[in-house]
């Protein structure tokens, strides 16, 4: 009797090792950064609950196949005249499976002449890289791409 | 305060007053985004990124970028710029750490 409830003392410990384990392991090597968003957090948090329709004056340009997701070049590009009075007001990228879904939030003014921005971003893996775009009349428009990733680049 | 290297590139080099010419902003910075590890001493790095890019001429704001952690080490960014004439283009970029730099080039259109 003894014995037995010792092993079942024993194989409660073992249970409870293993679930807290894995957890902590989980925690030391993938902390969560302070900017973690989910994409659909992001939009609402830019749009306040407007509608997005993809447009096709919005020009996404993204390998289809990266073979390193450390540096993957995305340029956005948008048909619009750039005046004063009706010109790209914002250009949003984001990469929808990263930590952090946000890349860069670019505001634009008339003196910019042409709506076009292009950086290089970091990919952890395969996903959809999204250009949202917005007017100064108040539109929300996107562009969407899947771009895959053979190796990873983050961490 | 370590001092960044910075490069503006203006493409094309020949340019006139009220053309658009493409504007090229390149940073030596390592962007580490906080997840990774050193493998030496196996402690996370901190993440260390730049969060905030401005882009002026002669003063008057043209651009600003917020930007995270998933852009890529020695971030490059282009950008359209229209010459209205003669000035100065000054990028002040600031990072999650504190550290304020900043870069200018001038702008001579030609003709």
């Amino acid at each position: 009797m003894q014995r037995r409830s010792f092993l079942r003392g024993l194989g409660l410990v073992a249970a409870a090792s293993t679930v807290v384990a894995p957890n902590m392991v989980m925690a030391a090597e993938a902390p969560k950064g302070p900017n973690a968003f989910t994409i659909d957090a992001a939009l609402k948090a830019i749009t306040g609950g407007k509608a997005v329709v993809a447009s096709p004056k919005v020009h996404l340009k993204a390998p289809e196949i990266a073979e390193n997701g450390a540096v993957v070049p995305v340029t956005v590009e948008v048909d619009s005249p750039m005046t004063d009075d009706d010109y790209v007001k914002a250009i949003h990228i984001f990469a929808t499976k990263n930590s952090n879904v946000r890349c860069a939030d670019v505001m634009l003014t008339p003196a910019n002449g042409a709506a076009m921005f292009a950086t290089r971003i970091k990919l952890g893996t395969s996903q959809d890289v999204m250009a949202l775009v917005e007017t100064s009349k108040g539109e929300f428009l996107s562009a969407s791409q899947n771009v895959k990733v053979t190796i990873g680049g983050c961490g | 305060m370590a001092k960044r290297k910075s490069l503006i590139k203006i493409k094309p080099k020949k340019y006139t007053t009220g053309d658009v010419v493409k504007v090229n902003f390149m940073v030596m910075h390592p962007m580490d985004t906080g997840m990774r590890k050193d493998k030496k001493t196996g402690k996370i790095i901190p993440a260390h990124y730049i969060n905030e890019v401005k882009f002026f001429f002669n003063d008057k704001p043209i651009t600003t970028m917020t930007t995270w952690e998933s852009l890529s080490t020695n971030p490059v960014f282009t950008l359209n710029f229209k010459v209205p004439g003669p000035g100065e283009l000054k990028v002040i970029y600031k990072d999650n750490q504190g550290e304020v730099n900043e870069k200018s080039t001038k702008i001579k259109p030609k003709g």
